[in-house]
């Protein structure tokens, strides 16, 4: 061999062990823990560490999938707890008041159709968004005394992702609508995840008539006990249906993957902001906008899709923000996939191009809900405080090492990212993974109507074993940050 | 002389891809008014951060230790390496890779 042939030969080896760096190596997530944590979670609000001037304290624990918080008009804070987790765990949501000594008083009880994903507080009623898991979402009032009221029923929540927010303003309340899957084929994943088996026929709904490319995706058949089945599947069509070029699904509302709002005192659901893949945060600014986070594509299904962040969305009305073709503003086309070629859209037509997103997160890092401050009393006023729940690697894809489990501020005009909550340490990870007694999984963030202490809603210890969801009851909690004065 | 010098970038990438290193957060902002520096942050959120989330590890991995002089990760940001993705000049023009760059060894010193 003579030494050209032998540089050459070399080259292509590094190259080899370049591109295979990736691919050999197994994924870290957060909740791949190599152990079996304590059932009772350790909470040491030294090991998180906050900016210069602030303080963190955990102000209730013991709760079971806490998913969002509140202060009423007294000032008194109250959480929701989910019922529901993903690893299919069906429980009673409940709503219930923190007292001052962190005991709790349930004001309220929902029926087994968690998870209550989010609350707010307006003008003496809570208004509670019911993810629907097992009979569908709904927008409930619930008066300070525990009774509950539908403002929405029925919306199409029975899949992946549920029904989320809400938040309030000028006489309507808007709430969120994930997707019924990962890119809008059903397969079997979603069988994975339980739902394929409960409701075979379960699929997207788009908001308005949707032309489509005809992709068809083959994969094993979960719903038939014959290992070798195959089905193939398109896009916004139930489970095992083929679609064609050129086929039309009709737009219905309530739909998948938008952002409605609906009179507060009740009447017709109306279309915000469609095209959009788990708008699970809501909140406004201190100008009265409406900004959503979005939680992206995992890597799974009959159209997995690689490497797309997380991101926050200021929403524009009647926009169509990508999903299922786009992520960020990015065609998916045009993005490499490690694995496989590029998804190819499955619409034939976009109804508009995606707007700019206000800011891109972590690729995996479910980021989740988030407030805005609003206060000098806090600092960072304007910015966004946006809780990363972390990765649930591997089942969403894998991870060089865990993704979230913080809390950043971003300033949305410039789309600056910057850690505000983590713990301490030399590797970012919740509190089981990195054996502290820090943050495990935050969810959403609240800061009080005096914008003066901002509440963290902690889910708790959510493990993936052999790639399941495998939550931990009785492990939540709720912090409250405050500024040194 | 030119493969050499190609299989020598390609082993100093190789030893910064495969980095140990996971990642540090940083909840203290950037204490420098050096616009280069400011404004490859906003690019480095634009393009980076959704794979190495303020240059820690992620998807990807850490950059905040990265060994490699500004050069070879403008190479690496022109040219991807692995599964990390190409950025062409029209969307990452010569004068924004040089401000990431700037960025990234700002964020090495706050180690």
């Amino acid at each position: 061999m003579n030494r050209f042939s032998l540089s050459r030969c070399s080259l292509l080896l590094l190259l080899l062990c370049l591109s295979a760096c990736y691919q050999l190596r197994k994924s870290h997530g957060g909740g791949q823990l190599s152990y079996t944590p304590d059932t009772n979670r350790k909470i040491n609000p030294s090991d998180i560490l906050l900016p210069e001037g602030y303080t963190i304290a955990a102000v209730a624990t013991n709760l079971t999938f806490p998913t969002a918080a509140t202060v009423d008009d007294s000032g008194r804070l109250y959480v929701v707890e989910a019922g529901y987790s993903y690893g299919e765990v069906f429980l009673t949501p409940r709503l219930l008041r923190i007292e001052s000594d962190g005991s709790t008083t349930t004001i309220a009880e929902g029926q087994k159709n968690g998870p209550w994903n989010g609350i707010t507080f307006h003008e003496g009623n809570f208004y509670v968004a019911e993810g629907g898991e097992l009979q569908g979402g709904r927008i409930l009032r619930i008066s300070p005394e525990g009774e509950i009221t539908a403002l929405v029923e029925n919306l199409p929540s029975m899949g992946d992702h549920h029904t989320n927010g809400p938040v309030i303003r000028d006489g309507y309340l808007y709430f969120g609508q994930g997707t019924a899957t990962n890119a809008a084929v059903v397969g079997q994943d979603n069988a994975d995840y339980g739902w394929l088996h409960r409701y075979p026929d379960f699929h997207d709904t788009p908001c308005e008539d949707i032309v489509l490319s005809g992709q068809n995706y083959t994969s094993a058949n979960p719903l038939t006990n014959t290992p070798e089945d195959k089905a193939t599947t398109g896009a916004y069509v139930p489970f095992g249906q083929a679609t064609t070029e050129g086929q039309v699904i009709k737009g219905e509302v309530p739909c998948n993957g938008a952002i409605m709002r609906v009179p507060l005192q009740g009447g017709e659901l109306e279309v915000v902001a469609w095209g959009l893949r788990n708008p699970y945060g809501l909140a406004l600014s201190p100008q009265n906008e409406l900004y959503i986070t979005e939680n992206s594509y995992d890597v799974r299904g009959n159209r997995p899709v690689w490497g797309t962040g997380d991101v926050l969305w200021k929403i524009q009305q009647g926009s169509w923000y990508g999903w299922p073709d786009f992520n960020g503003g990015i065609p998916l086309a045009r993005l490499d996939q490690p694995d496989s070629e590029p998804p190819l859209p499955v619409l034939a037509r976009h109804p508009n191009k995606p707007p700019r997103p206000a800011a891109k997160l972590g690729v995996h890092s479910s980021s989740n809900g988030f407030d805005f401050s609003r206060s000098s009393s806090f600092g960072y006023e304007g910015e966004a405080f946006v809780a990363q729940f972390g990765d649930m690697a591997p089942a969403v894809g894998k991870v060089w090492s865990p993704v979230g489990y913080k809390v950043v501020r971003v300033n949305v005009e410039t789309g600056d990212v910057q850690d505000f909550a983590a713990n301490k340490g030399r590797k970012t990870g919740p509190a089981s993974w990195i054996k502290n007694g820090g943050l495990e999984r935050p969810i959403s963030v609240t800061f009080n109507p005096g914008g003066d202490a901002m509440y963290i809603v902690d889910f708790g210890i959510l493990l993936m074993t052999n790639g399941e969801s495998k939550p931990r009851e009785k492990t939540g909690v709720i912090w409250k940050v405050t500024k040194k004065q | 002389m030119k493969l050499k010098f190609t299989l020598l970038i390609f082993v100093l990438m190789m030893a910064a891809a495969c980095s140990s290193r996971k990642g540090v957060p940083y909840t203290e902002p950037l204490q420098t008014r050096e616009q280069e520096v400011l404004q490859g942050k906003v690019l480095y959120d634009r393009y980076c951060n959704t794979c190495h989330p303020g240059g820690s590890s992620g998807l990807g991995p850490a950059l905040n230790n990265k060994p490699l002089p500004g050069f070879l990760i403008r190479y690496q940001i022109r040219h991807g390496l692995g599964v990390m993705p190409a950025f062409s000049k029209e969307v990452i023009p010569p004068e924004d890779s040089k401000k990431i760059v700037a960025y990234m060894k700002a964020v090495r010193k706050l180690d």
